[in-house]
């Protein structure tokens, strides 16, 4: 995503899905040079229901630590989730939470 | 309740130039889609990098299906454009502009193919990293105008 200048985020307090109790696996998206970072908003924005403030902060941190998790739960959740972003063309994948 | 319209505006020059790239696009994803090309291996991205056999199960349940929603995507934009398999007018004006009227679903077809378009285009270009670019590369100035237009209607879906 193209650059800008921002102030260094924590985004374990970003969004619910961050603070909630982990229930097994995560869904990650990646930093990718094609992606706009409004694209990236708005998908965060219309697929996960994220408020705008937050969709934005999460694009940054996808762009500045090269990814971020953007929701928690049970596998097949993730997968779904995944699948979805990868129909936006963005580049997602599914991990365990670290233990 | 009304579904939300969102009109994009082209010159009947760029409408062309779209219905091109974008009938290129569904050729290579209906006709060509070869597993072994970067492009579609870019639109169908692994989600299990470190586990082959969660990854293949998850490219068998998923990829075909996916590439067939994006070239019906695709298919949407021909549509809504007034181009497909249609050519345009000879006495029609390259400069006049085209007012295409979209609903949500429709336009969300618009945005999921123009950034697919952009992921192919890039790795025909070998983008790499966000400081590949060319300004001398015609190339380039089609990737770049995909993504002013792409800006353009996430704009206008966020007004």
């Amino acid at each position: 995503m193209a650059g800008l200048a921002i102030p260094d985020l924590d985004i374990d307090q970003l969004t619910d899905a961050e603070t909630a109790p982990p229930v097994g696996w995560q869904t990650v998206v990646w930093n990718d040079p094609v992606n706009l970072m409004s694209y990236v908003v708005h998908v965060f924005r219309t697929y996960f229901g994220f408020e705008p403030d937050v969709a934005h902060r999460l694009m940054l941190a996808v762009h500045h630590d090269g990814h971020a998790v953007v929701s928690r739960g049970p596998r097949e959740v993730m997968e779904a989730h995944t699948q979805a972003m990868h129909e936006f063309g963005l580049w997602a994948t599914v991990r365990q939470d670290a233990p | 309740m009304n579904e939300r319209i969102v009109v994009v505006e082209v010159s009947g020059l760029e409408a062309l130039h779209l219905a091109g790239l974008v009938g290129q696009f569904r050729d290579l994803l209906r006709e060509t889609r070869r597993a072994d090309d970067p492009a579609v291996a870019r639109l169908t991205p692994d989600a299990y990098p470190d586990d082959d056999a969660a990854n293949r199960e998850f490219h068998r349940l998923t990829s075909e299906d996916m590439l067939t929603r994006r070239a019906e995507d695709a298919d949407t934009v021909l549509r809504t454009l007034g181009m497909d398999g249609a050519d345009l007018d000879p006495g029609s004006d390259p400069d006049e502009t085209i007012a295409v009227a979209l609903g949500e679903n429709e336009a969300h077809a618009w945005l999921r193919t123009l950034s697919a378009v952009r992921l192919v285009l890039a790795t025909r270009l070998g983008i790499q990293t966000e400081d590949d670019h060319r300004p001398g590369d015609p190339r380039f100035g089609v990737y770049d105008w995909v993504g002013y237009r792409l800006d353009g209607l996430v704009a206008a879906l966020e007004r």
